[in-house]
């Protein structure tokens, strides 16, 4: 996380100039796409673009490789789940039976492997665009984007006032529990059983809640007092722009959206096993 | 004679959760383009009083009204709360609490946002704004890369911007440091006369605003107006000191010489009152009658730091060669702005973060690799604000805490938590959940949780911050009682009263580096040193020096043996 607690990375590309809106459009259109077939020749070349589009927001691997790293995993783990508790279910689904391995309660087959691939770049597809919608879209410009899109701006501002006090929240949780430890309270390894230490870690909890509640009534003191929720609606400092761009990429997107509806309407692009 | 913008007639409040009213009988006035200082204790109804006028009452906080109170010859409570907004823009306390946005020029636009304005209209109005408060630099800034006293200027924008023709600023000097409270006090004036808005200034530290021109003084007790005056006339009068204000420095030495101060002494101004020739005959014969300092004798030391070295990045220095020792049984003050380094110094001492380089010695033995629990044993920690460190429904439970986790017998808790709690006067309180006290008694269970555990030292940071005068003499002579006991403190503050009455030795921390170590009366009138740590000398050096009655620091130590005397007899 940055100083400022926020995931965005400030840079100027054309991720970053695009408006939140037209970000978040590509977004859904792309997971409507994604979960509209179950064809890896579907999912391999848009995991490609995905990766192409994320290399040209050149964002800094150290700041993005955490989240990588994490849907990485959590996906290599589900897989393996699946393997392991339905090594049939691919078979079901193409509707024939190739048996490569005897586990004794079921039977692995080719099928289900080939199915479980297939889910896994379903998902490798999504997160290249996932990563790459997160790191460059501002706060901010993120709330008022969700609020052109019709979430009302009370929602949206929320959104983004969480993102102003993480940052308050984790110094001053880290504060707190300093003071405890210099009273003798263990919170690392070692320093008393599991037990205790979460009951430690549950003490803080007080104070954190107090002063949050606190922070709270101060915030909404002063919001009303420069006059939020006066009207229905409110405009936003940092709104962009749209540009051509946005218009462009907004179009090709519902363009693809539709020819893909149609698409599947036919019957493509359902399970494919290519044996 | 104008109408007036603001009118109480005989105006009370009383909070629905409360059984007595807050505010009672209220009679003001205030005037167009008037800059007027409402100055009390703790409690005495300022903070209420500043709710009713920016429409916080009765909008967000409900309770019963009685009597007449008009707004430009309306009733707040036919209009809304943006109605009154719009007529009177609040600076809250809480430089921090009050930044909404996530950039500096985004909270400045914060009301235009919610006016619907379209944001090309903003941004001009957003950049002439930032510019009259010196902040168009840092307008891409987010607020943690803020100090308080810009995050107030950042707010002092946003409320510029609403072309709001009252301000009300709600103890805006409450958090800031010496050089940015003078700043703000500044700032506030030039904006007072290129604007000609009406300023209104709830505070109780009333010598940090009359360093700039004031037209009334309104002095609260109890819920009650209990005079008002021009500055002249309440600094004559003995006013602040029979309601639990702190009168100026100055000016509480003038009287202890005998001054009989009437208005047109001017006494609202230090330049003027010591010009007068009374007024230097009477200091001289009162400062001449001083007992020469008697030099105590060296503490033995307890801690030392030796050439102390830290930094975070391991490129920054924050730590710059500190070497310190603190005796045992001493008191001693480690004053500098925001930012010299004084928090992480004490995060040294307390192992939260550990030296690259130097020693640090606890009676003779190094302490560089012991854990923040071992030290914890021997140097106890007290935050800042209470809540932080409340972890305990009940406070006998808080206060044993500490020995229970050391594994300690239920009945050796018993006769140490006992023991303690009487030694901090809350023994009658023992049974008392926490949340039914004040936050003074709060403070004070904190201290107890820590001093329960018998360190050898304790340090506090800004031990008296959010109190008013009385509570903060009655707090420190708490202390002062348990220093005499043997125990050492270190006082983190910049507070520059309380290290000149309550320490003996104070330390003067100035971009990582100590600047001026020494006898407190010394190092506060070494005005090299305060200059260079851009804090403030006390009104007292200066009237010293204006006078020449005696040397800067002389005149300080007589002045605190016979300010002891005073408060001793109260």
């Amino acid at each position: 996380m940055s100083k400022a607690g926020m995931l965005y990375i400030d840079s100027d590309t054309l991720f970053h100039r695009m408006d939140g809106a037209a970000k978040l459009i590509v977004l859904a259109v792309w997971t409507v796409v994604v979960f509209l077939f179950q064809d890896i020749r579907i999912f391999v070349p848009l995991f490609l673009i995905g990766i192409i589009m994320l290399l040209s927001a050149k964002l800094p691997w150290k700041r993005i490789r955490l989240l990588v790293w994490l849907m990485i995993v959590f996906n290599i783990f589900n897989s393996l789940f699946t393997l392991a508790i339905t090594p049939a279910y691919g078979s079901e689904v193409s509707g024939s039976t190739t048996v490569i391995l005897d586990l004794g309660y079921n039977v692995l087959t080719l099928e289900t492997v080939v199915y479980v691939l297939t889910l896994s770049m379903k998902y490798m597809s999504l997160m290249p665009i996932t990563v790459l919608f997160i790191y460059t879209t501002h706060p901010t410009r993120l709330a008022s984007s969700l609020n052109r899109v019709g979430v009302p701006y009370k929602v949206a501002y929320a959104f983004s006032i969480a993102f102003r006090y993480i940052p308050d929240m984790q110094a001053e949780f880290r504060n707190i529990s300093n003071a405890m430890q210099a009273r003798g309270l263990g919170f690392g390894k070692g320093e008393g059983t599991l037990s205790q230490r979460l009951k430690h870690f549950v003490s803080i909890a007080i104070p954190l809640v107090q002063s949050s509640l606190h922070r709270i009534e101060t915030i909404s003191n002063a919001m009303d007092l420069r006059g939020f929720g006066k009207h229905s609606k409110r405009t936003w400092y940092s709104a962009t722009v749209w540009h051509r761009e946005d218009y462009i990429v907004i179009v090709t997107s519902l363009i693809v959206l539709i020819a893909a509806i149609a698409w599947r309407v036919q019957g493509y692009g359902t399970f494919w096993y290519p044996y | 004679m104008k109408e007036p913008l603001i009118s109480f007639r005989d105006f009370s409040f009383q909070y629905r959760s409360l059984s007595e009213p807050t505010l009672k009988q209220i009679n003001l006035d205030i005037y167009p383009g008037e800059k007027i200082l409402i100055a009390g204790p703790s409690g005495s109804g300022k903070s209420t009083l500043a709710h009713c006028i920016n429409g916080l009452i009765p909008f967000t906080y409900s309770g019963t009204l009685s009597g007449e109170y008009s707004l430009r010859g309306q009733r707040p409570a036919d209009l809304s709360i943006f109605e009154i907004s719009r007529s009177v823009g609040t600076i809250l306390q809480d430089q921090d609490g009050q930044f909404i946005g996530l950039s500096v020029g985004e909270d400045v636009a914060f009301a235009f946002e919610n006016d619907c304005m379209a944001p090309a209209d903003m941004k001009p109005k957003v950049t002439h704004a930032l510019d009259i408060v010196d902040m168009l630099p840092l307008h891409d800034q987010s607020p943690h890369e803020l100090s308080g006293g810009q995050k107030q200027r950042v707010s002092l924008a946003g409320v510029l911007s609403m072309e709001a023709d009252i301000l009300l600023f709600d103890e805006p000097l409450a958090n800031l440091d010496p050089a940015s409270g003078k700043h703000a006090m500044e700032l506030m004036e030039e904006i007072h006369r290129q604007t000609e808005k009406t300023i209104i200034i709830i505070e109780h530290r009333v010598e940090d605003v009359l360093e700039q021109p004031v037209d009334r003084v309104v002095i609260m007790a109890e819920g009650r107006i209990v005079k008002v005056g021009t500055p002249d006339e309440i600094l004559s009068s003995s006013i602040m000191r029979e309601h639990g204000l702190r009168e100026p420095l100055y000016v509480s030495a003038l009287k202890y010489a005998g001054c009989d101060l009437l208005p047109k002494d001017k006494p609202s101004s230090l330049a003027q009152v010591s010009a007068s020739p009374v007024v230097k005959e009477r200091l001289a014969v009162w400062a001449d009658s001083a007992e020469p300092a008697s030099k105590s004798a060296p503490h033995p030391p307890l801690i030392e730091m030796e050439d102390v070295r830290f930094s975070y990045d391991g490129e920054r220095e924050i730590i710059r060669g500190v070497s310190l020792a603190i005796g045992i049984g001493e008191r001693v003050a480690l004053l500098g702005n925001n930012g010299a380094g004084k928090s992480t110094l004490s995060h040294l001492l307390t192992g939260i973060a550990k030296p690259n380089a130097g020693v640090i010695r606890l009676q003779g033995e190094p302490i560089n690799s012991w854990s923040i629990r071992r030290r914890g044993e021997h140097i106890g920690y007290v935050m800042q604000n209470p809540n932080h460190m409340i972890t305990q429904p009940m406070i006998w439970d808080e206060v044993a805490l500490g020995l229970r986790v050391r594994g300690l017998s239920e009945d050796e808790v018993k006769t140490r938590v006992e023991e303690t709690l009487r030694i901090c006067g809350l023994y009658g309180y023992r049974e008392w959940p926490v949340s039914a006290l004040s936050y003074g008694q709060k403070k004070r269970v904190t201290i107890a949780s820590i001093l329960v555990m018998e360190p050898k030292l304790m340090i506090l940071d800004e031990p008296t911050a959010g109190q008013d005068y009385k509570h903060y003499t009655e707090f420190m002579s708490f202390i002062s009682h348990l220093a005499d006991s043997g125990m050492s403190f270190l006082f983190i503050t910049h507070d520059m009263h309380l290290a000149l009455e309550y320490t003996e030795r104070a330390a003067v921390l100035c971009n990582g580096e100590l600047i001026a170590v020494g006898d407190t009366a010394h190092v506060l009138t070494d005005t090299d040193a305060i200059a260079q740590a851009n804090l403030k000398e006390t009104s007292l050096g200066a009237l010293s020096r204006l006078t020449g009655v005696s040397a800067p620091e002389a005149f300080v130590r007589h002045f605190i043996v016979q300010e002891k005397k005073v408060n001793h007899h109260e």
